[in-house]
């Protein structure tokens, strides 16, 4: 079913939720390797059931990209002993929710579902951990669904497709430059070999996740895991993503035609992940910058001077390896992508050359915290936000988080604007409206 | 995702716990209904004022004038100006956004517990003494128009606003919530600080409190704040309902898309209606999950589309039923007939018992993430309020919902479902 959530731009800094959740999640790692987080919330007779593969379109080679999305398609179509189409109808006749989605780092599968039913999701989950039918047949028609989403997402929304393209020329190397849908080509071509073997090679206990967070006990959600999950054999650990994205040494840049209103303009620069020291205070500068109707980019291009219909910046903390800070701007009509582009440089420039205000640090560090705390209040996104901090080293860094935002200072957004801004890390698109 | 499920101010209501009241209500001396849910185990409180001044009350010739006007109301008040507001909001990492749709204007706080104070103030400033300062207004008009513009590359927009005008000929209902880039230009400040007198109006108010907080405090801290709000002479304006349908008709709109947007839509029932029950069933088992007839013929059988789906789409004075698929442009035809064949199967036989436990065990299984957050609970609690269902309307949902059999889904379907009855909208590569 289902597809990508190709958040590419604007996955908005998942929000992480505010302490007392870690200390009470049961944590344990099975012989198999596969990693268990459990968190007991007893608000509500739900729970949320998610599994998490560390497997994404950073996983891929030339030529077959948009396969991890593809295979995430596949885990809905069956294994020998529940056939196609079997595992949503029982979800779905036991009154659950369930969806999935691939990012370029992981391929994330979820059920929400009353709790008393959580031991047919544990069994469901196990089963296609191991089973998957991936028959031929299948693949063929599921093909054409895949095309069909790429065609939706990308070539007919003017944004996806530029957002692709800018991509692609902002990495050499790395496979973060891949579109996780994948290219047209390579969708078409992929074949079923190659996706059995790539299931083969990710979908293995020692590579995976399990988080729950609801209405349950954990000691027996726990050991009924353990019977479900903990007969899958432990597979060989999957090669590492070796590749390293160079520096970039001069501003690189796409221009893309397409039927559209209004031209977009994304600008891209390469940072630091989670591992840097710079990571919380590029946080905290993403939100200085495009955080609400009070950040810099909505106050004076959207709001003060009227120059975009939208305007805005992303960075991806969560990521696991180094990826893009962007900036995008949606001109009003009248205005030029120059002028919006020379604006975003100009305000990336006056974060270098000018500190920012106290009120902007202190409204930014509110932003973020509050928003851990909202979080709290769904057991799908707390099971979500365990799972991001486990991927990125262990789901107790949530509790550090906070922390280490509020010893973000007005120098350090300086420091890292100084450092990891320069125009000739920057990547370019812009998209000119063809005239109807 | 799996699929795009757009709801168009759709409501699917449904059970809570049994027995257990959704929420305390009371009506205030001046009229206004207020709703209190206390889910005190995290500390935030989500806060919805709903007022029945939606784009369904826009004068004939002032088309997106609820919409410029709920889109003004956190722009400047009688003791802020518009960045004021957002910046007092924003430093508390709370959220404050005002918004019209077909029926209503809505406003919606999302705040921390210990910043309440705050953000009711924030809520009640912007409801009782926006000042719309003639300079937003313009910025906002220019905005609006090019959002309007915007829009225009959307193919699911278009469609939907095509669709609408179909099925709603010379009702409000068939102009788009946001008006027209014509329309817009037209309207002026008077023409805002008129309406927001006439439409904004305790009596015809609803407000909801969910969160970190009890009856007794959200009573205090609401009737401190819109206590003395005082209600107008006369009565509020009355809409006429949508009745007959019209002849359905079929449009297309050109496109320079890989994909062609196929929507076909009708009106349908409300909430308040006995069939509702039935026809939400019928509707879950032809394209409501993935386990319906037409996302498993057209999708997983054919290949033929992402996302192919149906909804019913609730309105206080026109409901409607749609079905929308996306499709490569050289497969249009096709998917057209799949559907329009997946309709007319639904209104000669029976449907299988399985499909009819499958639909009735999700609508009632899934309603408990309907209410798992503070903010959902909220939009909940003004929705069952605005469409007059009652407070016991989930646990009756429940029940009518256990209770529809397979004759009943063939019954509406045969009522519902004939597919010469649906007006059909395509956007994409027309030959």
């Amino acid at each position: 079913m289902r597809t990508v959530v190709v958040f590419l731009l604007v996955v908005s800094l998942l929000a992480p939720s505010a302490a007392p959740a870690a200390d009470r999640v049961v944590a344990t790692t099975l012989d198999n390797g596969l990693r268990v987080l459990l968190l007991e919330d007893h608000r509500s007779p739900i729970v949320s059931f998610q599994v998490w593969y560390r497997v994404g379109s950073r996983n891929e080679q030339r030529g077959a990209t948009g396969i991890a999305h593809f295979l995430e398609h596949m885990m809905f179509k069956g294994t020998p002993t529940r056939g196609p189409k079997q595992f949503a109808r029982l979800v779905e006749e036991n009154g659950g929710q369930d969806n999935a989605f691939t990012s370029q780092d992981v391929t994330s599968y979820f059920v929400d579902i009353a709790a008393d039913k959580l031991d047919l999701v544990i069994e469901l989950e196990a089963d296609r951990m191991q089973n998957l039918l991936l028959d031929a047949k299948q693949i063929a028609s599921e093909r054409e669904v895949v095309i069909e989403e790429r065609r939706t997402r990308t070539e007919d929304d003017p944004g996806g497709f530029l957002s692709e393209e800018v991509s692609s020329i902002a990495f050499k190397a790395h496979p973060y430059g891949y579109p996780i849908i994948g290219w047209m080509e390579d969708i078409k071509r992929i074949t079923p070999a190659e996706i059995r073997a790539f299931y083969r090679t990710y979908y293995i206990p020692n590579n995976a996740m399990v988080v729950a967070v609801g209405a349950f006990q954990a000691p027996a959600a726990l050991e009924k895991i353990r019977r479900s999950f903990g007969r899958i054999p432990r597979g060989r650990t999957p090669a590492p993503v070796l590749a390293v994205e160079p520096p970039q040494n001069g501003e690189r840049r796409v221009t893309v035609r397409k039927e559209a209103e209004l031209p977009i303009v994304y600008l891209g620069w390469h940072v630091p992940n989670q591992r840097s020291d710079d990571a919380p205070a590029l946080e905290v500068l993403s939100t200085i910058l495009s955080g609400g109707r009070a950040s810099r980019l909505y106050r004076d291009l959207v709001y003060q001077r009227q120059l975009a219909l939208e305007a805005g910046g992303d960075y991806s903390y969560f990521s696991i390896d180094p990826n893009l800070f962007w900036f995008w701007a949606t001109p009003m009509p009248g205005q030029t992508p120059e002028t919006l582009e020379a604006e975003l440089s100009k305000h990336m420039e006056r974060l270098k050359a000018e500190p920012v205000t106290d009120e902007e640090l202190a409204r930014a560090k509110n932003q973020i915290e509050s928003a851990f705390v909202f979080q709290e209040d769904s057991v799908h996104r707390r099971a979500a936000l365990l799972a991001r901090f486990e991927l990125i080293g262990g789901y107790a860094l949530k509790d550090s988080f906070i922390t280490k935002i509020r010893a973000v200072t007005v120098a350090d957004l300086t420091r890292v604007a100084g450092v990891w801004f320069a125009p000739e890390r920057k990547s370019v698109g812009v998209l000119l409206p063809k005239p109807r | 995702m799996r699929a795009v499920i757009v709801l168009l101010g759709m409501v699917v209501p449904g059970p809570a716990a049994a027995g257990a009241p959704l929420a305390h209500r009371e009506v205030l001396p001046n009229g206004i209904v207020l709703l209190v849910a206390e889910r005190p185990a995290v500390p935030i409180v989500a806060v919805r004022v709903l007022a029945r001044a939606g784009a369904v009350f826009d004068p004939d010739d002032r088309a997106g004038l609820a919409h410029l006007t709920g889109a003004l109301l956190t722009r400047g008040t009688a003791t802020r100006t518009a960045p004021e507001v957002d910046s007092a909001i924003e430093f508390v990492g709370g959220s404050l956004e005002a918004v019209a749709g077909r029926d209503n204007l809505t406003v919606a706080l999302s705040v921390q517990k210990k910043d309440l104070a705050l953000g009711l103030d924030l809520v009640s400033e912007v409801v009782l003494s926006p000042t719309f300062p003639p300079a937003e207004v313009t910025r906002k008009v220019s905005e609006i128009q090019a959002a309007i513009r915007r829009s225009e590359e959307d193919p699911g927009t278009v469609a939907s606003r095509v669709l609408a005008r179909l099925v709603y000929p010379g009702h409000p209902y068939g102009v788009p919530v946001e008006g027209t880039r014509e329309s817009v230009a037209r309207l002026t400040r008077d023409d805002v600080v008129k309406f927001y007198a006439q439409q904004v109006r305790p009596d015809t108010t609803v407000v909801a409190v969910v969160g970190a907080v009890t009856v007794d405090e959200a009573r205090r801290e609401i009737t401190a704040r819109l206590g003395a709000w005082a209600r107008p002479a006369g009565a509020p304006q009355s809409i006429t309902p949508v009745t007959a349908p019209a002849s359905p008709r079929e449009e297309t709109v050109k496109r320079e898309l890989t994909q062609s947007t196929i929507m076909f839509g009708r009106l349908a029932i409300r909430q308040t209606d006995p069939d509702y029950f039935p026809l939400s069933v019928a509707s879950y088992v032809l394209g409501g999950g993935s386990a319906s007839r037409l996302y498993a013929r057209v999708r997983d059988e054919a290949g033929l589309a992402y996302a192919v789906y149906s909804w019913l789409s609730t309105a206080r004075y026109g409901a409607a039923f749609a079905v929308t698929a996306q499709t490569r442009t050289a497969e249009a035809p096709k998917v057209v007939v799949m559907v329009r064949e997946e309709l007319a199967r639904m209104t000669r036989g029976a449907v299988a018992e399985r499909e009819l436990a499958l639909a009735k065990q999700y609508l009632v299984g899934s309603f408990p993430f309907r209410l798992d957050t503070s903010g959902k609970v909220a939009d909940f609690l003004v929705a069952v309020e605005d469409q007059g269902l009652g407070l016991d309307y989930a646990d009756r949902y429940k029940e009518r919902i256990a209770r529809v059999t397979a004759r009943d889904v063939q019954r509406v379907a045969a009522k519902y479902f004939p597919p010469a009855t649906f007006n059909r909208v395509t956007v994409g590569e027309i030959k």
